[in-house]
């Protein structure tokens, strides 16, 4: 299979060898992975909680985005960049993992769920922005948003833990 | 050394019903460390917000104390989720904790910050009157080290060896 190839070839590269030779790069890598996604949840959930209006109900959106989005994609850069090298480092375990394959999607799903909504009733935010409690279609985000990243992390945890990460 | 007698106590915490239920089910710790996780990113997400405010980098025009006041009980819903999950994953591996320099580091760090957070932080965030520049930089700056002191510590007590 195509994609189980395109692993076999990454466990074979230099890059592979090195991240499982060191002692310290994989802790190390984790550890920045677990910030980094620490960072993106925590700040992507006040934005979902004030969507939902259960916080930061007296600031506007528009200014709660403005201020925590770029936080966000600080901690998404970071959580990329050490994920790929994590799974640079055992690339064929990651393919036969049903966890991490999960995980794939729900990151998939958060971002377009992220991307609709900035695309449509976030463009008209002007007009519903004042109000305490936002529209509908708003508070929906917030919620998929909310589910998705805490889908995430356990599905990341579950990556360690769950069956068939050994029968790689 | 006083905590050299806390190793019957940790001992004592493994063997309970809960230690034993927990260390044998892979699912329960990932369960708990996953809500562990969620609770610190809340716990996080906030004391960064909060922070990044007193450092001039605020929302808008929004006044620290209001920000403030808006996450207090959400920090404090994350520190919670934190302070019930963390002490049942102890439970699991009492003895390795006791073992592990990160883990005392983390007790060390934490009991530091939670001190701060509920003293110094709170005054100097919550007040209408904001501090002076150079106090409102030292706090978010110490708070900002104490919390990631604790993360870091976290995730040392599963890299590092017992010694």
């Amino acid at each position: 299979m195509f994609l189980l190839s395109i692993c076999q070839w990454v466990d074979s590269t230099r890059l592979n060898a090195f991240l499982r030779q060191s002692n310290w790069a994989f802790p190390t890598l984790d550890t920045v992975h677990t910030l980094g996604i620490v960072l993106v949840a925590g700040t992507i959930m006040l934005v979902d909680l004030r969507l939902l209006g259960l916080g930061l109900r007296s600031v506007p959106i528009a200014q709660l985005v403005a201020r925590i989005v770029p936080a966000t994609w600080w901690g998404f850069g970071f959580m990329l960049a050490s994920g790929g090298l994590l799974f640079s480092s055992e690339a064929v375990k990651m393919y036969h993992s049903p966890a991490f394959r999960i995980k794939v999607v729900l990151l998939a799903l958060a971002g377009l769920n992220a991307l609709i909504f900035h695309r449509t009733i976030y463009r008209d935010a002007a007009a519903w922005d004042p109000a305490s409690v936002a529209p509908f279609r708003a508070r929906l985000a917030g919620l998929l948003s909310l589910v998705f990243w805490i889908a995430i992390i356990a599905a990341g945890r579950a990556i360690a833990y769950a069956p068939g990460y050994d029968l790689g | 050394m006083m905590a050299l007698s806390l190793l019957p106590a940790f001992e004592w915490l493994q063997h309970t019903y809960l230690g034993e239920t927990i260390r044998h089910s892979a699912a329960l710790i990932a369960l708990l460390e996953i809500v562990h996780l969620i609770g610190l990113a809340l716990l996080l997400g906030t004391i960064l917000m909060v922070d990044l405010s007193l450092l001039g980098f605020g929302i808008g025009r929004q006044p620290v104390h209001r920000i403030a006041s808006e996450l207090n009980s959400w920090t404090k819903a994350g520190l919670a989720i934190m302070l019930i999950s963390g002490p049942l994953i102890l439970s699991s591996e009492a003895v390795k904790c006791y073992k592990t320099p990160a883990f005392w580091v983390k007790m060390a760090l934490l009991a530091i910050a939670i001190a701060f957070y509920f003293t110094i932080h709170r005054r100097v965030t919550l007040a209408e009157q904001p501090a002076s520049r150079s106090s409102q930089t030292f706090v978010a700056i110490a708070s900002l080290a104490l919390w990631i002191g604790v993360a870091l510590a976290g995730k040392g007590i599963a890299i590092f060896q017992p010694v």
